[in-house]
């Protein structure tokens, strides 16, 4: 009994998801669903924090990890859930969305990602992104009135079904070159049998890249991310580019560096080439979009491009810098898109961010911190976490690859603050927007605390960092 | 190869039962060829038709249930099977799933997806 308390945030999740549920029919308010999904994250966090160490190392015979990864991870899901869930109030009562089910699935899927990153074990991992998948499936089509959500969501769920099956693949090649599917136990068979030369090794590692790849939306399986995230609704869209990339980097953290350490020198490859693809393509595509969701979607794509030069190198330290980069991406990226959800329609097109430092201020600068933070501008903590990540690369001997970066985060400075531009340099126009919603502003409260405090202070993070 | 023996003989008589009557309803049956009887037979459907009209979403919402109750036997049976060597804990694991499993029933149920009007 006591393998639970390794899985009691997961299980707060479940707990306050199928509540909702059997109450969904009551739920008039889309702000008392939201509530409760707030009052579980904490519960879920707490329960994380409380229990830390007091639970078994591994868990459910060797599949659920308790390490020091697996809570940051938890952490990080527990706390983007509930800034999610607060920047949707408004949404659910504008679209009229049946709010309990949207919180149940948002619940759901967190709880996925928490599986996924603490899974030991390749078939509970992919457990865990499917759980995580099925409800994103779901969200991002769940205003089924309007066309383009519906759209986005059938790409979004084909798409993703073949990148299920692909990572469904690898998992059984892994199984059929190593003869089992904990991380543990592939990595002790790959190192006493010498399998770097058998060809099916390569297509198993390549498989489950790719699938992983395309959980964390990195070139070239980027192509579901700008069309889903355009299509969902802002919340929808801020959930995916934080939870759903972070867990795949949780995942792909402990797969290449766990369960293959001792062929980390074929995940490097692949994952050089797709960072360097990544950052490069979708630095470059981002240029020329007019849309804000979709330029978001491929400032994802070429962060997830970033997080991934901490793997490559295969060691703690990179690891670590990856862990920090999610962490802080998580909170940057909710925040632009709580901008962009606190100003509505207008929000969601460049033209609506003329003069906006003139008529909302505060809006104004804290879309100007979450721009440079996401550009990588010191004294934010995008910069830490991309000097982190960079240093990495360079110390592994990647230096024509961290040089990329860093041309990369100059092309991005051109769309970031195209619309630091226009809010401070062009002439106001049409109606100033409302204010704030309060759950908005105590979302975008904390995601511009960590921004600040990242910055200022990078090392109170790195000290949480604790790689697989 | 011993074991398989058994499942020879089955097929065998299988198809020579099967073989016997087909051979003896086209011997002995008598034959009034029509139309209708020349059509592939489709359970009484007529077998080519445009698509015309709709069907209503509760036979889809019907098929939904169904499966909810499908893939709860499809883990039941294994579950059943090693029930002993599992003991108390797995009896509540089962627990704590149908739980999950009877909480989307409910949920479905209490938007009226029984009710067929």
């Amino acid at each position: 009994m006591t393998d639970l308390i390794l899985l009691l945030p997961e299980l707060v999740l479940v707990g306050a998801a199928v509540a909702l549920l059997l109450v969904a029919r009551h739920v008039r308010h889309a702000r008392s669903a939201v509530t409760w999904v707030v009052i579980a994250a904490i519960a879920a966090t707490f329960a994380g924090w409380v229990f830390s160490g007091r639970g078994p190392a591994t868990a459910f015979h060797d599949t659920i990890a308790g390490d020091g990864y697996a809570q940051f991870f938890k952490i990080l899901f527990a706390t983007t859930l509930a800034l999610a869930a607060l920047l949707s109030v408004r949404h659910l009562d504008a679209e009229r969305v049946p709010s309990a089910e949207f919180c149940a699935l948002l619940l759901l899927a967190t709880t996925g990602m928490m599986l996924a990153a603490s899974a030991l074990d390749l078939l509970t991992l992919y457990l865990g992104l499917e759980l995580m998948s099925l409800c994103s499936y779901i969200l991002v089509g769940i205003t089924r009135d309007r066309p383009t959500s519906n759209e986005a969501a059938i790409k979004y769920f084909l798409l993703g079904s073949f990148a299920s099956a692909l990572l469904l693949y690898g998992i059984a090649l892994a199984y059929g070159v190593t003869g089992v599917t904990d991380y543990a136990g592939m990595a002790s068979a790959l190192s006493e049998r010498s399998l770097a030369q058998s060809p099916l090794l390569l297509v198993s590692v390549a498989l489950l890249a790719g699938g992983l790849a395309f959980k964390i939306a990195a070139v070239p399986f980027h192509a579901w991310a700008p069309d889903a995230y355009q299509g969902a609704s802002a919340p929808v869209a801020a959930f995916l580019a934080a939870g759903s990339k972070a867990a795949g980097l949780a995942a792909l953290g402990r797969v290449s560096l766990v369960a293959f350490s001792p062929e980390h020198g074929l995940w490097a490859v692949i994952l050089v080439g797709l960072a360097a693809l990544s950052m490069a393509i979708a630095s470059l595509l981002a240029v020329s979009q007019s849309d804000v969701k979709r330029l978001l979607a491929y400032s994802s794509i070429a962060h997830a491009g970033y997080a991934l030069l901490g793997l490559v190198s295969g060691t703690p330290d990179g690891a670590s810098a990856t862990m920090t980069y999610a962490f802080v991406y998580a909170f940057m990226t909710l925040g632009a898109f709580g901008v962009v959800i606190g100003l509505g329609e207008r929000g969601e097109s460049l033209e609506g961010y003329r003069g906006l430092a003139f008529v909302s201020p505060v809006t104004a600068g804290l879309m100007l911190l979450f721009l440079l933070s996401l550009t990588g501008i010191p004294p934010t903590a995008g910069f830490a976490a991309k000097f982190g990540v960079i240093l990495s690369a360079v110390r592994a001997g990647y230096v024509a690859l961290a040089v990329l970066a860093v041309a990369c985060s100059v092309v991005s400075a051109f769309f970031y603050l195209r619309i630091a531009v226009l809010m401070y340099m062009t002439e106001p126009q049409g109606l100033a927007p409302g204010r704030l919603p309060v759950a908005v502003s105590a979302a975008l409260a904390v995601a511009a605390a960590v921004t600040v405090i990242g910055g200022i202070f990078p090392d109170t993070l790195a000290a949480w960092t604790t790689p697989p | 190869m011993t074991e398989y023996v058994g499942i020879v003989v089955a097929f065998v008589l299988a198809g020579t039962l099967a073989g016997a009557f087909i051979l003896l309803a086209s011997v002995l049956g008598p034959r009034k060829p029509s139309a209708v009887k020349a059509e592939p037979f489709e359970c009484g459907e007529v077998p080519f038709s445009l698509p015309v009209g709709r069907l209503s979403i509760r036979f889809y919402l019907t098929a939904i249930l169904f499966i909810l109750f499908d893939v709860e036997l499809v883990f039941l049976y294994p579950w059943a099977v090693v029930y002993r060597a599992l003991g108390g804990l797995g009896l509540v694991e089962v627990l704590i799933f149908l739980g999950i499993l009877m909480a989307g029933f409910f949920y479905a149920w209490d938007n009226g997806a029984l009710e067929w009007d």
